[in-house]
């Protein structure tokens, strides 16, 4: 720990309860080690005036090609994009299904009804993750494609899945929103389906200052498709092959997560290091995540379950340590859902989840002190 | 001499204070939606829309593609515009599942409104006019026909903001306008961005929601969304420049009426007829010439970036295959994308330059 680190341990212990000693999340922590590099970066852009479509995302879109080991990344506007243009390059659209996750963010539901498909949702496992041996009870003549959600920076079961999209001719899209960096049988994630989609919002792994988000595929014929959609259709600057949208990573956007990137590995190594600590003091306490051998979690969320949630969390904010849940409400039980006829019950799973999960506090900046001073409130509480 | 069409370096040759602003949104590590945006969102209503409500969004493609879906209009559904506007008009309607259906231009190179009724259906529920160039279309007869046939307006405002009809803004006519704050827009920002006028609280109301995945608030969701927001660290370009509208209006209503006065005395030029009652913005200055395509090359060979908007019109393009139009369906829009060009009309242009322009196309004509 360096003398910043403990200046700033010293100030928040002596703290009074009511603050806050341990914040969620803590992005100008982030920003102060590499402050000059992105604004420098950000100054050579303006006096350029290549704001759109420029060097710097061509820059971003091969590096995270390198680190993603895939043949096309795409920079989108943001991973809600990034979903939805994988379906209308894929020619999914209005009368078709799409199978995905009852407990994934908003927005991969939201993607697919834009296109005017139906999301048909299946259970997840005790990885958070879909249930690959529910699947196919939920496949139809209309199901075009499966879109798995690697939730909480954990790879989805991809073997089964893969089986079972290729059984029943289903395109695979990856919800890799929030997984950049995750390995399943040391495969990075985003290679598995016929598109990845990441997001760069700022609360994710490898984040933008504002929102940004990418595509990865090994298809040629696709990123094709993708390059013209997200620009209008345009083939060139005058020619209009197919009507498509305005969905570009801004060039200011890509500078920054181009600069970052080049520190995600070892952010991720930092961010599992804290994982590993989280798990070998709290197990026992309460439910907490493991990684299988053959997967390399990044732990965008770290998520413990207990059924006295509501009370640890405000237990948890009085002692100064900010928590969040991600989702207390499943998808299916959001008030749009109720169109395609879902209800309570349906996906009993998700929806105890939903009531007995708890995000701690995980990022490259805490402390290992902070890390402990979250695990003895835990236990305190417990005690 | 070179004369350039984009003006980015000269407008933003000195960006820290504009940076310094960004910085403390870094500090506060507040990216997306918040006190910027809100700020901003009052301040372009207030100043430069002159309407009760602005919610910013990801681009003016986004405006008018939120706008569409804001008003329930989607599959099955039509949609009127003019034939010669930007893709992106065309876009918006076709990813809303709606059909584009295209009406030829005036001499204005807007919509002709005289075109406008024989073009609706029982399916049709907008017209987009599209104020291109800066060249406010003759919203008053759109209006009328619109409330006779049920239909609603949007306004297509990408390249016309601050223009105005007898006083009154571009943007505030319709039920929504829609802007666009694209680094070459007259009002600018560091990447895509776009901004929606309206003065109907519910349209706002909804806008709101669509543009930030229906969320009403963190974790309950009313209605399956976008994620479709103007970035923070944007708004904060945006503020710094909003004040300099009536700056950057001016200076383009000049430079247009000086080449007007010039031009015009080339009788192989045509400029389109000005009203005394609309205020021009001149996002771009467009005129009618003969040997387009002789002079273009001539202009650029001197170093003067001229451009064509646009040299295929839309319903010529593939993307519009399915629609059924041909060759000959909009002759005044064929016309134009054959004799159009635009020259440099920028805010930081210097007398030189614009001298410079004008000599040089007189040139070309001797």
């Amino acid at each position: 720990m360096n003398t910043l680190d403990n200046e700033i341990n010293e100030k928040k212990i002596n703290e009074t309860k009511e603050e806050v000693k341990v914040k969620y999340i803590n992005l100008p922590l982030q920003f102060s080690s590499i402050r000059s590099e992105i604004i420098k970066k950000i100054t050579e852009i303006c006096e350029s005036g290549d704001f759109i479509l420029g060097n710097e995302l061509n820059n971003f879109e091969k590096s995270f090609e390198e680190y993603c080991e895939c043949k096309h990344a795409i920079g989108v506007a943001n991973g809600t994009d990034a979903l939805m243009l994988s379906m209308v390059a894929l020619g999914i659209w209005r009368g078709d299904e799409v199978i995905t996750v009852p407990n994934s963010f908003l927005a991969t539901a939201g993607a697919i009804v834009a296109i005017g498909a139906k999301p048909v949702f299946v259970d997840v496992g005790e990885d958070y993750n879909i249930n690959p041996k529910l699947i196919e009870n939920a496949i139809t003549p209309k199901t075009k494609a499966i879109i798995p959600v690697h939730l909480t920076g954990r790879s989805a079961d991809m073997n089964p899945i893969q089986a079972i999209a290729e059984k029943h001719h289903l395109y695979i899209i990856e919800d890799a929103a929030q997984a950049i960096g995750a390995k399943y049988f040391g495969k990075i994630v985003g290679n598995f389906g016929i598109t990845g989609c990441f997001s760069l919002h700022p609360l994710k792994n490898l984040n933008a200052y504002g929102d940004g988000g990418v595509i990865t595929t090994n298809n040629d014929e696709i990123y094709e498709k993708l390059i013209k959609l997200r620009n209008h259709g345009l083939k060139n600057r005058v020619e209009c092959e197919l009507w498509g949208y305005n969905s570009r990573l801004d060039c200011i956007q890509a500078a920054i997560v181009n600069i970052k990137i080049k520190y995600l590995d070892e952010w991720n190594l930092k961010i599992r290091r804290i994982a590993k600590i989280y798990i070998e003091n709290l197990s026992g306490v309460v439910k907490v995540p493991f990684d299988k051998p053959h997967e390399m979690a990044v732990y965008h969320t770290f998520i413990i379950q207990t059924n006295k949630r509501d009370e640890l969390q405000n237990y948890l904010l009085s002692k100064g340590v900010e928590t969040k849940i991600h989702y207390p409400i499943p998808i299916h039980l959001q008030a749009p859902a109720r169109l395609y006829g879902y209800k309570e019950g349906d996906f009993p799973i998700a929806e105890l989840q939903a009531k007995t999960i708890l995000s701690l506090p995980i990022y490259p900046e805490l402390t290992e002190e902070q890390v402990m001073y979250v695990i003895s409130q835990i236990k305190s509480f417990f005690r | 001499m070179k004369v350039s069409y984009s003006y980015l370096k000269e407008q933003f040759a000195n960006p820290d204070a504009i940076l310094n602003d960004i910085k403390k949104i870094i500090m506060e590590g507040d990216f997306t939606l918040g006190d910027e945006l809100e700020k901003f969102e009052n301040n372009f209503a207030l100043k430069v829309s002159k309407t009760k409500y602005a919610i910013g969004v990801g681009s003016g493609t986004d405006a008018l593609r939120l706008s569409l879906i804001a008003l329930g209009i989607g599959q099955g559904d039509e949609v009127i515009t003019a034939a010669n506007t930007f893709y992106a008009t065309a876009g918006a309607i076709a990813t809303t599942g709606a059909k584009p259906v295209f009406v030829d231009v005036g001499e204005d190179y807007n919509i002709n409104p005289k075109l406008i009724e024989n073009a609706i259906t029982p399916k049709t529920k907008a017209i987009i006019p599209v104020h291109i160039d800066g060249i406010p279309a003759d919203i008053k007869q759109i209006m009328e026909i619109a409330k006779k046939h049920n239909l609603f307006v949007i306004e297509d405002a990408c390249q016309a903001l601050y223009a105005e009809i007898d006083g009154k803004k571009t943007g505030s006519f319709g039920i929504t306008g829609c802007f666009s704050l694209h680094p070459l827009k007259n009002i600018n920002v560091w990447g895509d961005g776009g901004i929606i006028s309206t003065n109907n609280e519910e349209i706002r109301n909804k806008l709101l929601l669509l543009r930030n995945h229906g969320l009403i608030n963190r974790d309950e969701c009313e209605f399956y969304a976008y994620n479709c927001r103007l970035d923070t660290i944007q708004a904060v370009v945006g503020n710094h420049l909003i004040g300099d509208v009536d700056w950057i209006t001016e200076q383009r209503r000049s430079n247009g009426k000086l080449y007007d006065f010039e031009l015009s005395k080339i009788p192989q030029i045509t400029i389109p007829k000005r009203k005394e009652n609309f205020t021009y913005v001149h996002h771009n200055y467009v005129i009618i010439v003969q040997n387009r395509d002789k002079l273009l090359n001539f202009l650029r060979e001197n170093g003067i970036d001229a451009k064509v908007h646009y040299p295929i019109p839309l319903h010529l393009q593939k993307a519009s295959a399915y629609l059924g139009y041909k060759k000959g369906d909009f002759p005044v829009a064929e016309y134009q994308s054959k004799h159009i060009i635009s020259l440099p009309v920028h805010q930081h242009l210097t007398e030189e330059q614009k001298r410079y322009v004008i000599e040089t196309v007189k040139e070309f004509y001797r």
